[in-house]
């Protein structure tokens, strides 16, 4: 008998550490639902498992150890589910004969937290989230329904063609559909599904990757407008049209018939063109025509390769900073989007109680 | 063969190209039981030799899969239709065409042509009975100028089979 006491004891004590994520089914023997997270910090952004286990104690508690399954779990493939139990399950037949429904959920949360990262490949195309030598992977998206993992881009992609297909829908359905507006809703609804287990998301999931993909597009699309440059101003015809310009640019100038750039001249609003350190501001020596000559050449090669460029700077340097956190390393993608994502969470929060 | 060949297809994008060929990697480690690809170098079409499972109505049964794909592949479904002699199926046409909604309304680009295949045998598996559609004649009938079976208006009304 006071065995059963210890056991309500211990049955107490579970609740007061675990609060309202220990469903409690019965006291005596004790059997109870306990959703599991893993631990980062009540950080959702970091955290890609979920679970909810059930524990069962039969009457020969603690001498028999208590029956562990999985309930729900959010993020985790079979192969983990069934890890997730058996350590648990192991730990439990460790723990024979003492009162271990505590130990049992530290352990619980232990190996959760152990297995909180996303799994495998990016089912849009198949390529893994997270690459091994994690330097080149692509930034990557959680939809909070379900943890179900995808490729910024490859959901974007994703989204957009939907939006694409609603575009092109849109005369079509209302020359001839008589009941479009239930139609459409179910669209709309069909539409915020995720890909692969069409459970529906938040329409804040997508919105959230949208920004962050503007932000990174800016960058990479800089970027790769850079290396196209780079590649056109190699190329054997731009160097002979470089030397002819070039040539011509002398003659101009030692006819007296070249119009100088002023070298502060505003391009766009706020952008001005960088001053060089050493300008003359007059031509009378032999010296000072020198080092103007070579300014020049250096800014008509700036100009014939500026024009796609410049138009950029202001974005490129907008985000150069991003830029930074997006591909040097995930953990700070994942803070910078950090307060974001909390924010919909307690948004969440607040609209379901 | 008339159904898929009548709509001249774009070329795939670079990453349709991409996701078949990660898909194709993945096939010959992991092919579906069942199931054997045959290799072409076309990656844009797939012909698919399906076996009739053990047990079923079409037990040692063989008969192809063509699967086409289009330029925006996955967003967009792939064609997928018997090669004829077409299996006898409530949901399957005499031309090849296939009644199964992941084809059509309810695709999904986080499908692979790896669980296409195991929805198509999972259908023909589970049929009780070897027929054709009761509006075989008159759907064949229509698609005589080519058309390709993702321009039907399907209804799915039967989920038993």
């Amino acid at each position: 008998m006071a065995e059963e006491e210890e056991i309500v004891g211990e049955v107490e004590a579970l609740q007061a550490v675990y609060g309202d994520d220990c469903l409690l089914l019965q006291t005596y023997p004790p059997s109870f639902h306990l959703h599991i997270k893993p631990r980062t910090a009540d950080d959702s952004s970091q955290q890609f498992v979920e679970a909810i286990i059930g524990i069962q104690a039969g009457s020969k508690y603690p001498d028999e150890p208590p029956a562990i399954r999985i309930i729900d779990s959010k993020g985790l493939d079979e192969q983990r589910q069934k890890q997730l139990i058996s350590c648990i399950s192991e730990r439990a037949s460790e723990l024979s004969s003492c009162l271990m429904l505590v130990a049992l959920c530290e352990e619980a949360v232990e190996r959760l937290s152990s297995m909180n990262h996303p799994d495998g490949e990016c089912p849009l195309c198949l390529y893994p989230l997270v690459a091994e030598d994690s330097g080149s992977s692509e930034p990557f998206m959680k939809l909070m329904s379900c943890f179900h993992c995808f490729h910024c881009e490859c959901i974007i992609r994703w989204w957009n063609w939907l939006e694409l297909l609603k575009e092109s829908d849109a005369p079509t359905a209302s020359g001839s559909a008589s009941s479009s507006g239930s139609i459409r809703d179910q669209d709309e609804e069909s539409r915020r599904k995720c890909p692969v287990c069409r459970k529906s998301f938040l329409a804040k999931d997508i919105e959230h990757v949208l920004d962050f993909v503007k932000t990174q597009h800016a960058v990479t699309s800089s970027r790769s407008e850079v290396n196209n440059e780079d590649k056109i101003l190699s190329s054997v015809s731009e160097k002979l049209r470089r030397a002819k310009f070039d040539a011509i640019l002398k003659l101009q100038q030692e006819k007296g018939g070249l119009i100088e750039i002023k070298k502060h001249e505003v391009l766009r609003p706020g952008i001005y063109l960088p001053q060089p350190a050493a300008l003359p501001s007059t031509a009378s020596t032999e010296e000072a025509k020198e080092q103007q000559d070579k300014d020049l050449a250096a800014n008509s090669r700036t100009n014939s390769s500026g024009s796609t460029n410049k138009p950029n700077t202001s974005r490129a340097r907008n985000s150069s900073t991003k830029k930074h956190q997006g591909h040097n390393s995930r953990k700070q993608v994942a803070q910078s989007s950090r307060k974001q994502v909390t924010q919909w969470v307690k948004k969440e929060n607040s609209n379901a109680t | 063969m008339s159904a898929s060949s009548a709509s001249s297809r774009k070329t795939l994008s670079k990453i349709a190209c991409n996701r078949l060929q990660k898909e194709l990697a993945e096939w010959q480690v992991n092919p579906p039981a069942g199931f054997k690809h045959k290799v072409t170098d076309n990656l844009q079409r797939w012909v698919i030799e399906v076996i009739g499972a053990p047990g079923t109505l079409y037990a040692d049964e063989t008969y192809n899969l063509q699967v086409d794909f289009p330029e925006h592949y996955p967003m967009e479904a792939p064609q997928v239709i018997f090669v004829p002699p077409a299996p006898l199926h409530p949901h399957i046409y005499s031309n090849g065409h296939i009644c199964l909604d992941i084809l059509y309304d309810s695709w999904s680009p986080a499908m692979t042509v790896s669980s296409i295949c195991i929805s198509i045998l999972s259908m023909l598996s589970s049929s009780t009975v070897k027929q054709r559609p009761e509006d075989n004649d008159r759907y064949v009938k229509n698609c005589r100028n080519g058309r390709s079976p993702k321009e039907t208006r399907w209804w799915f009304h039967d989920d038993k089979v």
